[in-house]
């Protein structure tokens, strides 16, 4: 349990990027030192965006100052894009379209059901540091309902009997509620698009992910997220193919969306 | 990944839900549910199964749909600072490249509709300006919250930026327009634009 310490250390080492980066409409800069302008403008900026509020309403023309994520290691996150979307293409796809061939949907869906039933003290602990009650109630309401009357998690009645929609929290939702911004951006290999402060949080969450106390086999654990995963991908393929389809630069594309997702999912309640 | 769904979905929920018919002032959630059942009567027309009518169908759709969008604020707003120094002849042709960039990779995506209820929460108006969110409860996964940004243009409601999950349509262009305009050139962004559009 020291690891958890230093877990904390690092999002203690997140507090000088309190400030979200508003880099603005500038050239790339590769610096971690975000240049915060001191104009009146961004400064209304941040303060509508850390208002827990959405998108001012009026807009001020298209001179509304535009909040992006610093992507100093650009080189780097390209360079596992491509990666990634080779792995997409040559590995991933392939195994879970015949997957999906395999199964029926429901099965499919059930079994994602299921994983996320279990990754219930995620979303619960994460809720309660957030201080949102009524989202820890709607988690622990979902998960004895699902447990119990939805075949050990593999049916979702608590969503369509009683219309409790899953509160999908995690760490790096909390050290962004707590003020912390993003850093810069971070493309991992096989994971996927990232930040300096949401991979801190997805270390700390692996604490709360109960999957990593029943199996404590390193392999198996990753046999098991990996099947996760080809699950869901078996459920959204074509996703990832409109987004390159839609995009003159898609690992802008895919960064931009990142960044304004997590935003969003800061914010909402 | 869950996020490419977002940006590949947006457009197909734009020209599914479509938004304001011209003449009609008033409340905007009332004209995207108009609206709305306007594109779905076209897109669920026993007459337009056959395939020989596909080109009408999506003919009529897209005059729906260009009814409710302001394509030239749309493009304006991805150019944003860059917009001002361009050339009219410039602005137009930007304008035009992009509505097809859209429609070409989107209106497909409005034939997968299948059936997907759509709940309207909130309408905020500001002036000239109008947010309506919405809700699309799906069966497979969580519900999608949709956010539709309004401006009144001559007492007709024309929607210029829809978000889906928070991340914005408009943003998203803005991001990437400005990072090959930076890098490169705008003539270099329009070189893309059309490669794009005419390869399809």
């Amino acid at each position: 349990m020291k690891v958890i310490y230093w877990v904390f250390i690092f999002a203690l080492c997140l507090i000088p990027f309190h400030r979200p980066c508003l880099a603005g409409d500038s050239a790339p800069s590769p610096s971690l030192e975000c240049s915060i302008s001191q104009s009146d403008e961004k400064q209304d900026a941040y303060a509508t965006q850390m208002a827990l509020v959405t998108v001012p309403l009026k807009p001020s023309g298209v001179e509304e100052p535009m909040e992006t994520i610093a992507d100093p290691l650009e080189p780097i996150n390209r360079t596992f894009f491509h990666l990634n979307d080779k792995f997409y293409f040559w590995i991933l796809k392939p195994v879970s379209s015949v997957y999906k061939a395999i199964l029926p949907e429901d099965v499919r869906l059930g079994v994602r059901n299921f994983f996320s039933n279990l990754t219930t003290p995620v979303r619960l602990v994460n809720c309660l540091m957030q201080a949102n009650f009524k989202g820890a109630g709607t988690e622990t309401a979902r998960f004895l309902l699902n447990t119990t009357f939805g075949m050990a998690g593999f049916l979702d009645p608590a969503k369509k009997e009683f219309k409790l929609e899953k509160k999908e929290e995690d760490f790096g939702q909390t050290l962004g509620f707590l003020g912390i911004g993003p850093a810069f951006y971070i493309n991992w290999p096989i994971l996927g698009p990232s930040s300096l402060r949401d991979s801190i949080g997805f270390v700390g969450d692996l604490f709360l992910d109960p999957q990593n106390y029943l199996v404590t086999s390193i392999p198996a654990n990753i046999a098991v997220k990996s099947y996760i995963q080809v699950n869901e991908t078996s459920l959204t393929i074509g996703e990832y193919e409109d987004l390159k389809a839609g995009a003159l630069d898609p690992y802008i594309a895919l960064k931009d969306a990142y960044h304004q997702y997590r935003q969003n999912k800061i914010r909402e309640r | 990944m869950k996020l490419p769904h977002l940006l590949g979905n947006i457009l197909s929920l734009i020209l599914i839900l479509g938004i304001t018919v011209p003449g009609l002032a008033g409340d905007p959630t009332e004209k995207i549910r108009q609206t709305t059942n306007k594109i779905l009567s076209i897109v669920s027309d026993p007459a337009f199964k056959d395939p020989s009518k596909a080109k009408e169908k999506k003919k009529l759709i897209r005059r729906a749909v260009d009814e409710c969008f302001d394509w030239e604020e749309m493009a304006r707003r991805s150019l944003a600072r860059h917009w001002a120094q361009r050339t009219a002849e410039e602005k137009k042709e930007f304008d035009r490249l992009f509505a097809e960039l859209l429609e070409r990779t989107y209106m497909s995506k409005v034939e997968g509709y299948s059936g997907e209820k759509v709940r309207y929460e909130r309408e905020t108006i500001d002036g000239d300006y109008a947010v309506v969110k919405v809700k699309i409860l799906t069966q497979k996964s969580k519900d999608i919250p949709v956010e539709y940004r309004l401006k009144k243009e001559e007492n007709d409601w024309l929607v210029y930026d829809v978000s889906i999950e928070g991340v914005s349509l408009v943003n998203n262009y803005r991001t990437q327009f400005n990072s090959i305009i930076l890098q490169s050139s705008y003539e270099n962004l329009v070189k893309k634009l059309r490669e794009k559009v005419e390869l399809k």
